[in-house]
């Protein structure tokens, strides 16, 4: 069983964060963490491997600079290798340019049953990614999987909903996405540490892809930020003393809302 | 070395997550509620793959040591001992220490004592049938060590005043005494007891044995924990020996021939733990110092936060100054390790005075500055500054370790 975990490295959350002023983006030339959201496909995935009783976990991540503090991370926990997609003319890449990189940077991993990701990522929240890597590499999709089983060779899915879950199947391989906090990411292990300094990462840019740099980053992409203005503050609400007729009051604002 | 490598780091974190998720909710239990450490403990060692290495370890040395002696028997030169092959990082024992400090030095202290004070004393004169039998389980924290030399009239003058003693009958041994201050006394499950062989002979000249023994064994009792100023998740107790029987397979090395009367095998297991107080106050002082650093920032008195007085500064300042000192200590030690040198006894002292002075000032002051709060539990500083305190009485007392650093250094 080889699964295939696209990660996304993230400016840890716990720092206070920077918007780029020319590009008004994140930025993203510190050192990058495991996007918490992804620790749990990667653990659903090494559970997965396990109960097949072998095969590789593989991670895939799209990061600025070479990053690979957290591909470490998710290394340590058990993840065999991993492939990384860093080039300069990925900055400002789209949603639709990550699954085109990440599409190209799976089909590298020979033999890949299953194909995780989380449902989105923690600094971005697009939420479109996992679909369109299906869309593009052809394969069937099923997303917010709140447990995964592989029979055979089809792999059955719990999908989450707001009133509980779906059973849904799909032939493998195929792209599933995790819902947050599904399962326990493992700590990783001491000897997994020290182990995850030798494990190999692909390092590739556009060109080996076979990708056009023209079709990622911002040259590629169908956006562009114009401007980036703070949140306005919350306005002081309306106080209406109720003289008995408060009552009527409420229902004057609701039908101005046009909720009732 | 000035700072953490990534994979340093890595660990630091991963421990620090494990701490807050698993010891954090249970801190005041382990604190005030006699809920011994143990089973935390176990939980930190499987999930960090710890015990498993602990016994990938053992097993590596013990073959080699059977190899060395099988070559021995057939007359042949044993194989020459292997290069230390990267050898175990000693900073993946000094993280979890210093981690584990910052909210419980008295959880490290009963670890301390079980797997490195308990193993070590069997695994540096025991033989391989010993090891064998005692050290993998203590490594592994399955089994609660300890490791008793003290006794109501015996501590700093460990050897000249021993009372315990080992008669000899037949071939068996009969041991009897009382050891105090005993950490892991009421749990322990292995027991290496340091007694005076008596043949009848004035007790300066009596010879040093080292029995290990088993929980629930005929004649030997196990005390309830003591009650004592801090350090209150490592139960401590007595031991009293009436007439415990055993036979010559409990005697450490099974042979009375100890090199210099068995005073020196002790004195090697003093040094170790030395080394890991300096880890232990590295811990402290980091809480301390950080708690302090927010308190100074948001209590305001006078109008202003109380950071701006230069009196507070002050107490800043220097416990920045020791957590610098004892960090490079620490790294020290650490980078010694990775080159596979050891320190000198007067280094391994200097280090632990140094360390422990450090963390209880330290401690001191972050009460201080805190006022009022200081003195309240609420707000932790005033349980590690109860910690902090032993660090200058066991594995030596201040005093003692000065008297070792200089007799080390006239000796020159
Ligand atoms: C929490 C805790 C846990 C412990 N755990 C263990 C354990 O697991 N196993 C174990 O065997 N023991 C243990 N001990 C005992 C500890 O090692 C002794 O308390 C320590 O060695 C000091 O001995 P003492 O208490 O008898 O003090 P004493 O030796 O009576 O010392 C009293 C004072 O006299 C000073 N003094 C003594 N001799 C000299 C000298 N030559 N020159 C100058 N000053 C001197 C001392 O420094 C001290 O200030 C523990 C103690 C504590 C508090």
């Amino acid at each position: 069983m080889n699964i295939v975990v696209c990660v996304k490295q993230i400016p840890d959350p716990a720092e206070p964060g920077a918007l780029d002023p020319n590009t008004k983006t994140l930025k993203r030339d510190g050192k990058l963490i495991l996007d918490e959201s992804d620790s749990y496909g990667v653990e659903m995935a090494l559970q997965l491997a396990d109960a097949a009783g072998g095969g590789e976990v593989t991670l895939v991540s799209m990061a600025p600079n070479s990053e690979t503090s957290g591909l470490r991370t998710a290394l340590a926990m058990g993840a065999a290798k991993s492939v990384l997609v860093s080039d300069p003319a990925l900055s400002g890449t789209d949603a639709l340019g990550t699954a085109k990189i990440l599409a190209a940077a799976i089909k590298r991993v020979e033999g890949a049953d299953l194909i995780l990701t989380a449902t989105e990522s923690s600094d971005g929240y697009t939420g479109t990614v996992p679909e369109q890597i299906a869309e593009l590499l052809g394969l069937p999709s099923i997303t917010f999987a709140k447990s995964i089983a592989i029979d055979g060779g089809t792999v059955k899915v719990q999908r989450q909903t707001e009133a509980g879950y779906d059973e849904c199947e799909a032939p493998l391989p195929a792209v599933v996405s995790v819902t947050a906090g599904v399962v326990e990411p493992r700590y990783p292990s001491f000897k997994g540490i020290m182990a995850a300094k030798s494990k190999p990462v692909d390092e590739v840019d556009c060109a080996a892809l076979g990708i056009d740099p023209g079709s990622v980053g911002w040259a590629g992409g169908g956006q562009e930020i114009v401007t980036v203005e703070a949140a306005p503050a919350r306005e002081a609400g309306e106080v209406v003393e109720d003289d008995g007729t408060g009552f009527e009051k409420i229902v004057a604002f609701l039908d101005n809302l046009k909720v009732i | 070395m000035f700072d953490w490598t990534d994979e340093q780091k890595m660990l630091r974190d991963a421990v620090r997550q494990f701490i807050e998720k698993e010891l954090v909710p249970i801190h005041e239990e382990l604190e005030h509620g006699d809920t011994p450490p143990y089973d935390l403990l176990r939980k930190l060692f499987a999930t960090f793959g710890m015990d498993a290495m602990a016994r990938d370890g053992f097993k590596k040395r013990i073959e080699a040591e059977k190899a060395a002696a099988e070559a021995k028997a057939r007359g042949e030169e044993p194989p020459a001992k292997k290069e230390r092959e990267g050898g175990m990082d000693p900073s993946f024992t000094m993280i979890p220490i210093i981690e584990l400090c910052r909210y419980s030095p008295g959880i490290v202290t009963a670890m301390g004592v079980s797997m490195g004070l308990t193993a070590a004393a069997i695994s540096s004169r025991g033989t391989i049938a010993q090891k064998e039998r005692w050290v993998p389980e203590l490594l592994t924290m399955e089994k609660v060590g300890a490791w008793a030399i003290t006794e109501p009239n015996s501590g700093s003058d460990a050897f000249g005043s021993m009372k315990s003693t080992a008669r000899r009958d037949g071939d068996e041994y009969v041991l009897n005494g009382s050891k105090t201050f005993i950490t892991n006394g009421p749990y322990a499950d292995t027991i290496v007891f340091i007694c005076k062989l008596d043949e009848g002979n004035p007790p300066a000249e009596r010879k040093i044995l080292s029995f290990v023994l088993d929980r629930g064994m005929p004649g030997l009792e196990q005390s309830k924990p003591l009650r004592k100023m801090g350090m209150h998740s490592s139960p401590t107790g007595e031991l009293f020996l009436s007439d415990v029987r055993v036979g010559r397979d409990r005697l450490i090395g099974e042979t009375e021939d100890v090199p210099s009367g068995g005073r020196e095998g002790a004195k090697d297991t003093f040094s170790m733990e030395r080394s890991g107080v300096a880890a232990m106050a590295l811990g402290i002082i980091s809480q301390c110092l950080e708690l302090s650093v927010e308190y100074a920032k948001n209590r305001v008195q006078f109008g202003q936060p109380i950071g701006e007085f230069q009196l507070i500064q002050e107490k800043l300042a220097k416990m920045e100054v020791h957590r610098l000192n004892v960090q490079n200590l620490v790294f020290r030690y650490i980078e010694m390790g990775q080159a596979g040198v050891g320190l000198t006894l007067a280094e391994a002292s200097a280090m632990k005075l140094y360390s422990a002075r450090a963390a209880m000032e330290v401690a001191l002051e972050a009460v201080q500055l805190f006022g009022g709060n200081g003195y309240m539990s609420e707000f932790k500083v005033e349980q590690l500054c109860r910690d902090a305190k032993v660090l200058q009485i066991y594995a030596g007392t201040d005093e003692i370790q000065i008297t070792h650093i200089a007799k080390d250094l006239l000796r020159r």
